[in-house]
């Protein structure tokens, strides 16, 4: 009922033009890490994107027909979750993957909640965690870079987890991309292209990557070997998909809070979980889970770093020790 | 008898405990990942709830109504006493299994609901039928949503494999699986209620 | 040694094996009172509240109780009565010292006797901490531990789940999903994202 006088969703942008601006200029940003990841991994990173993206919209458009609303497909949303999704599995998963996963991030990470700036959680991500809760053995097989044959390696991170030791693979390679790992997590060297022209265009601020990067380093820092203040906090950042998912997933206006200050403890949140899920938890790579687990977080964020300037009363805490 | 049918039909459809009431719905997600978990739960329960159905309905007059409710809960901890030893003696199996939710039908919504809302207040024959339409609504609730997640989870039904070659998803399986399926399942119902209105 | 025994017990009961989100104790209240903040957090310290008072409880009468007089049949039934009793003693002295906030808990109150959270962390504790019928050294402390930590598990997840609905009030869900069925979808979204703690090892 209320919602009949509700005409915008949020970031509260006037038309829907301008959102999917928006959208269309994540999705450019993006193109340069696809091209790279295309390139080392071969066709099936090709495959892999272009199912994933088709995926995606063929399902937004059924269930929007099938529960009575616009068809918004052209909107760009669609296509940026199918092509997140993909950038966020092995290029040489099982064609039905990237398909079910589509269809899981735009179903239930996205038109249960009502729709575009309606969802709770980052849709992309909530695919991958379906997959990789449902498959993992397939989400967890990467081919080997450079290779384009059916030869498969593990990623650094995996590695790590595994031994203990660092593979001795060179802080260049993790740059470019010469190391197992997702399709679009990869190449860090064209993500930052794409971030960096977002970040100068103003699309997304500095405040969630940067919170969001710099305590997972601290952290890894400190207690990432066996002596503290001694871990390969570089080792860290270029590896997985922290790049990735600091830039491009995290910052997501419709899951991320509304405030500056809420940006940055996002961004410490975030840092911090995946930290701890490297260091100390069973799988090799925490940055989805993160992600997601703060994405929930966020309404609750959003309430106490909300402006007092309406007058509201002192928090239930205040109220509670009476 | 006509009424003594109705009892005993509304707890299969009209006021199904887990799909209708929402109750009991802890030990429903817990046990449903295969079906014989489900209908190993599905009789329990059934036991215990027609079992304290009998008792409270006989008692309810000789009951102080301040102490009503630790009085029901006595009676239900008694049949789940008795189901819980009658478990890990004949049906070990099933009884790790379920593990800590056999004790936990003592909380179930459904059983101390029913005995609150049902047979403190109506004849012991009644109740019977009652408890009896309960405990089936709940244990064909249990096996819908059991067969959906074997069959998708873990691409079996009853511990055999349907379809050569299917790969199910794990995550069906896993809590987050059920309280999707659950999810899922509510909304359908409630979209077929809203059709047939 | 302990540190890392009490943080695997705090990282399992609050985020792995959460109480709510992976072993569906304490549902029914999850599902019916998370809709607002302030309900969820007092509901949450209460049941916080009663979760570790009885893992205390149910523990010592375990140990010195049923265990020497070999009755550990009668488990499920001593342990519902203390909640239950717990649980009314509890109301008494609410009532008797802040009428305000005993009206303000409304029937929930006595509702929390039947929480399965409750009676399933103490049914948890004698399964985890006993073996062979002798306490597990440091059985005691492991419990009580247990019993906060659970009661911090269902307070975090009743906080996350309160604002995320205060906030869907103002989406147009789809109305065959609206209230319990898109509550157990994101349910579902935040178990599948607590997963990411799997394999916790210190």
């Amino acid at each position: 009922m209320r919602n009949k006088l509700l005409v915008t969703t949020s970031p509260h942008i006037h038309t829907d033009e301008s959102t999917a601006r928006i959208m269309w200029m994540v999705i450019i940003s993006l193109i340069p890490a696809g091209i790279a990841g295309i390139f080392i991994f071969g066709r099936d990173a090709l495959w892999t994107i272009f199912l994933g993206i088709i995926s995606a919209l063929i399902a937004e458009g059924i269930l929007q027909l099938l529960t009575k609303r616009k068809v918004t497909v052209l909107d760009g949303s669609a296509v940026l979750t199918g092509l997140l999704l993909s950038y966020n599995l092995p290029a040489n998963v099982p064609f039905w993957i990237p398909i079910i996963g589509s269809f899981f991030a735009i179903a239930v990470g996205k038109q249960v909640f009502g729709g575009l700036g309606q969802n709770i959680f980052n849709p992309a991500l909530v695919g991958r965690a379906f997959l990789v809760a449902s498959w993992p053995k397939y989400l967890t097989t990467f081919p080997k870079p450079l290779s384009y044959d059916a030869v498969t390696s593990a990623t650094p991170l995996a590695i790590l987890k595994e031994s203990k030791i660092v593979e001795h693979i060179s802080y260049l390679d993790l740059f470019l991309g010469k190391k197992g790992g997702c399709i679009g997590e990869v190449c860090i060297a064209a993500l930052l292209l794409g971030a960096l022209f977002l970040l100068l265009r103003g699309y997304i601020s500095w405040h969630i990557p940067v919170s969001f990067i710099v305590t997972t380093g601290m952290l890894t820092y400190i207690f990432g070997a066996d002596g503290l203040f001694s871990g390969d906090w570089l080792f860290h950042i270029l590896s997985g998909g922290l790049i990735l998912g600091a830039f491009f997933m995290a910052t997501d206006y419709v899951t991320s809070p509304l405030t500056k200050k809420g940006h940055i403890i996002f961004g410490i949140g975030c840092g911090l979980i995946t930290a701890v899920i490297r260091l100390w938890g069973g799988y090799p790579e925490g940055v989805s889970f993160s992600i997601l687990m703060m994405n929930a977080a966020t309404p609750l964020i959003d309430r106490y770093t909300k402006s007092r300037i309406y007058g509201t009363k002192t928090r239930i805490s205040n109220e509670k020790s009476n | 008898m006509k009424n003594l049918i109705k009892e005993f039909l509304k707890g299969i459809i009209k006021e199904n405990p887990t799909f209708v009431l929402a109750l009991g719905l802890c030990p429903t997600l817990a046990v449903s990942i295969s079906v014989i978990n489900g209908i190993g739960m599905g009789i329990a329960a059934t036991f215990v709830l027609v079992g304290s159905n009998l008792i409270i309905s006989l008692i309810k007059n000789f009951v102080p109504d301040r102490i009503r409710i630790p009085c029901f809960i006595v009676v239900i901890a008694t049949f789940v006493t008795i189901t819980e030893l009658t478990m890990k003696a004949y049906f070990p199996p099933l009884n790790r299994a379920l593990g800590i939710y056999v004790p936990l039908i003592v909380v179930n919504c459904i059983v101390l609901g029913r005995a609150e809302a049902f047979a403190s207040k109506n004849n012991v024959i009644r109740s019977l039928f009652d408890g009896i339409g309960m405990g089936i609504g709940f244990t064909l609730a249990l096996i819908l949503i059991s067969s959906i997640r074997e069959f998708l989870g873990a691409g079996k039904i009853l511990g055999l494999t349907v379809i050569k070659g299917f790969q199910p998803a794990f995550a069906i399986g896993m809590p987050s699986g059920a309280l999707l399926v659950i999810g899922l399942l509510l909304g359908f119902f409630n979209l077929i209620k809203k059709e047939n209105k | 040694m302990n540190t890392a025994v009490f943080l695997t017990i705090f990282i399992s009961a609050v985020f792995v094996n959460n109480v709510i989100l992976s072993r569906f104790l304490g549902l029914c209240s999850f599902i019916a009172i998370s809709k607002q903040t302030k309900p969820a957090l007092a509901m949450s310290l209460a049941v916080m509240f009663v979760t570790t008072m009885s893992s205390i409880i149910t523990w010592l009468i375990y140990r010195f109780l049923l265990i020497p007089l070999d009755m550990t049949y009668l488990r499920t039934i001593s342990f519902i009565l203390v909640i239950a009793t717990f649980v009314q003693f509890v109301e008494m002295v609410i009532r008797k010292i802040a009428p305000p906030m005993y009206r303000f808990f409304g029937i929930y109150l006595p509702l929390i006797t039947v929480n399965c959270a409750v009676l399933g962390v103490a049914v948890l504790n004698s399964d985890m901490f006993f073996i062979d019928s002798k306490s597990v050294p440091g059985g005691f402390l492991f419990s009580t531990f247990q019993g906060i930590c659970v009661g911090i598990g269902y307070t975090l997840a009743m906080l996350l789940m309160s604002a995320i609905r205060e906030r869907l009030e103002l989406c147009n869900v789809p109305k065959a999903l609206k209230d319990f069925p898109l509550g157990f979808i994101i349910a579902s979204i935040m178990s599948m994202s607590f997963m990411g703690f799997n394999g916790f090892r210190f």
